[in-house]
């Protein structure tokens, strides 16, 4: 059971126990309260979930043909259409497909009917108001079983459905029967819409969950595949599907999308990043197997995946290339590796960067390494090969004179005494990014030859003596 | 969706690629008396030090191993790691691999310039853990596309993937394998199929003429060399001439100097 306020909190949905006590949908539940003793658990209503729980089901029935919208403002139900136009064939027929799709909701205990039409309007009809919970019409056969239903059924507001019952129009085929040119005037162009859409005399497009995409290929098995040199197979297949098309366009997969459709109705979506747009169904291929090699049993195959689809998501351009007889493979190869260790490890393959700034830790980035290289300015003096995030505190820290340069202090659980120093460099913080005291470093070198890089946060002060970090150690 | 599978077989690529039948002929040209090409080495450019490896220098391929000798000479240790690499990229075209495992001293790109290594030549992939960096080594070797690579691993480098790492620097062919640097912390010292193992420690910097510290210089101590011998130097990068050299014995460096030699 759910509720949800809408002027007090009403009944949204009720469970067959429920119902059963004559509660219905859209009641008060306060006085609903009032009304029987029982006592009721009442679930607030969650929209957003309910929502996302549909986009679901949708991007499920995608297995069966690419089309599905699922259901807008204007059907004011939950549910979703497909578009088996031309798809149906692949089930064995319309029949097979209407029972396949009502068992699997039914093993999944989703309570679901079911009507397959020549328009989407008239399935919806149909589905919500025809006879039995599986209704498939044959082509062209739409308009009498249309006529026998509620007027309800045309996908009309409120308003205009009251107004009609009011005139004594209960039945689609009672409009129409009317005259056109009133029934426009009375109840707006809308109605006709409506009633032409059902019928087929106006089309209607759906909007799809996905704009279909241009490069996008599947196959279903009669008999689940669950191995993984299987679905390799099958993606290295499906990319030659869609090679041509993208060379034909001059384009190049940037990113792709493996869907594996498990028997069950789970899915499986193993989105892959090319560092470099790609055509080529080895590297497709490969890149898959490894992707796979690090699911290993994540993947969790179950009894099978009976549809595999491969999508292009991201497209570049990819202009045709001369190759070398016999020469190296395309590139210089660590594009290659850049993606199979993305694949293999789930790790990008980065490059050193440079940062427009003074403060030494702020002064460096990794990047991605498809960047270009940043520009090095040239340090003097010159910073270490090992820079700490943050400065880690020198104690007991002995210097001849306050300003200058330690003689000795202790840094990690060791005494290091200084022989050598060279110094200061000043940066100054960045005012603009957060106020702090200016920094003095050092290069020194203590007695066992080790180079730290050594600062005084601030001026020494009489009262405050400075404090000293080490933030970094020469090669 | 709905392409029969059957006739899916004629889309395989032909087993005599122009690139396999090319192959085949050079090795048909070659011949079967053919000697073996000898086994590429990386020369340090020193000979009192290429004296001691087998080849005349560190072979590309097989791991080798640095270690510093105590847990403050991490960096002398990536110090030299990274100045091997910049031998070897100074004669290769191509970029450096750094592979580390979490908690790793990373090289400071800024830093770098002290090496004379260009920041640009390097990339880095940040590992979650020691297994990780070894198969990243791993596909790396396979591939074939950079001449140099570095691991960073957190509890050194074990016998089997050791082993792994050797025979995926044998299995390619066509071009050099690249060099292979495993660096690991002081501590961590596992048996294992090294080529070489260095155990570097900071020596004092040499001065330029006005005594400021220039050239970094390690201690470096040569514990392990297959088919080679041990050895011990005091050695300079210098990092504009991309040499490794031994600096002459200034009487400062006399006690260290004589050490070396020793």
């Amino acid at each position: 059971m759910a509720a949800e306020g809408a002027g007090g909190l009403r009944f949204l949905a009720l469970d067959p126990e429920a119902r059963a006590l004559g509660l219905r949908p859209g009641e008060p539940l306060g006085r609903v309260r009032a009304r029987i003793g029982v006592p009721l658990q009442v679930h607030p209503a969650d929209p957003d979930s309910d929502r996302a729980a549909l986009l679901r089901l949708c991007r499920w029935a995608e297995g069966y043909a690419p089309g599905v919208a699922p259901f807008g403002p204007a059907e004011a139900a939950d549910g979703f259409y497909i578009d088996v136009a031309g798809a149906s064939h692949l089930r064995g027929g319309e029949g097979p497909l209407v029972d396949d799709l009502a068992g699997r909701l039914a093993r999944s205990k989703i309570p679901a009917r079911i009507a397959l039409a020549d328009t989407p309007g008239g399935a919806f009809a149909l589905a919500r108001y025809g006879a039995s919970d599986r209704v498939i019409v044959p082509p062209g056969g739409a308009a009498e079983p249309l006529r026998a239903l509620p007027v309800e059924a045309l996908r009309l507001d409120p308003g205009t459905v009251s107004g009609l019952r009011r005139l004594g129009l209960r039945r689609v085929g009672e409009i129409d029967a009317l005259a056109r040119g009133p029934l426009a005037r009375r109840f707006g162009e809308a109605l006709l819409l409506r009633l032409d859409q059902a019928m087929g005399r106006r089309p209607e497009p759906l909007a799809p969950l996905t704009a279909e995409a241009a490069y996008r290929a599947a196959r279903g098995f009669l008999d689940p595949i669950g191995r993984q040199s299987d679905i390799v197979v099958t993606a290295r297949l499906l990319m030659a599907e869609i090679a041509p098309r993208l060379e034909r366009d001059g384009l190049g997969a940037c990113a792709l999308r493996l869907v594996l459709y498990r028997v069950d109705g789970v899915m499986r979506v193993l989105d892959l990043g090319l560092s470099w747009p790609e055509r080529c169904p080895e590297r497709v291929a490969a890149l898959v197997s490894l992707r796979l090699d690090r699911l290993g049993a994540g993947l969790d195959a179950g009894f099978g995946f009976e549809t595999v689809a491969l999508t292009v998501t991201v497209t570049g351009a990819l202009s045709a290339r001369q190759t070398e007889l016999g020469a190296a493979p395309e590139g210089d190869g660590i594009d290659a590796l850049a993606d199979a260790l993305a694949q293999r490890l789930g790790r990008p393959l980065l490059r050193l960067g440079a940062r427009a700034s003074h403060i030494p830790e702020r002064a460096a980035q990794p990047l991605p390494w498809t960047r270009a290289p940043t520009s090095w300015p040239d340090h003097r003096p010159p910073r270490p090969l090992v820079l700490f995030p943050r400065g880690e505190a020198a104690l007991d820290v002995l210097s001849t004179v306050p300003e200058g340069p330690p003689r000795r202090f202790r840094w990690r659980a060791r005494i290091h005494a200084i022989v050598h120093a060279e110094g200061p460099e000043r940066i100054a913080a960045e005012w603009w990014h957060a106020p702090g005291a200016a920094r003095d470093y050092y290069r020194v070198e203590c007695e066992a030859g080790r180079r730290l890089w050594l600062y005084r946060d601030g001026p020494h002060a009489p009262g405050r003596p400075a404090a000293w970090f080490v933030h970094g150690v020469f090669a | 969706m709905g392409l029969d599978p059957a006739n899916q077989t004629g889309r395989d690529p032909a087993p005599g690629s122009p690139r396999e039948q090319l192959a085949a002929l050079r090795v048909r040209l070659a011949g079967p008396g053919a000697p073996a090409a000898p086994r590429p080495v990386l020369p340090l450019g020193l000979t009192a030090v290429d004296a001691h490896l087998p080849g005349g220098g560190l072979a590309l391929g097989p791991p080798h191993e640095v270690a510093p000798a105590e847990p403050a000479d991490a960096s002398a240790a990536l110090g030299f790691a990274l100045a091997l690499c910049a031998l070897h990229l100074a004669r290769a075209e191509g970029a450096a691999l750094i592979a580390a495992a979490p908690n790793q001293p990373l090289p400071h790109g800024h830093g770098l310039a002290g090496l004379g290594l260009d920041p640009a030549r390097l990339l880095l992939l940040e590992a979650g853990s020691d297994a990780e960096v070894l198969r990243a080594l791993e596909a790396a070797l396979h591939a074939r596309a950079l001449p140099a690579l570095v691991g960073l691993l957190a509890d050194g480098l074990p016998l089997k993937p050791g082993r792994r790492l050797q025979l995926a620097a044998e299995g390619g062919e066509g071009d050099a394998p690249p060099l292979l640097v495993i660096l690991r912390p002081a501590e961590a010292g596992l048996p294992n199929g090294a080529a070489t193992r260095w155990r570097i420690a900071s020596a004092p910097a040499a001065r330029d003429r006005f005594g400021t510290l220039d050239n970094p210089r390690w201690r470096a101590r040569l514990e392990r060399c297959r088919n080679g011998r041990g050895g011990a130097w005091l050695l300079e990068w210098d990092h504009a001439a991309h040499r490794l050299r031994l600096p002459e014995p200034l009487a400062r460096d006399a006690a260290a100097a004589g050490r070396s030699r020793a």
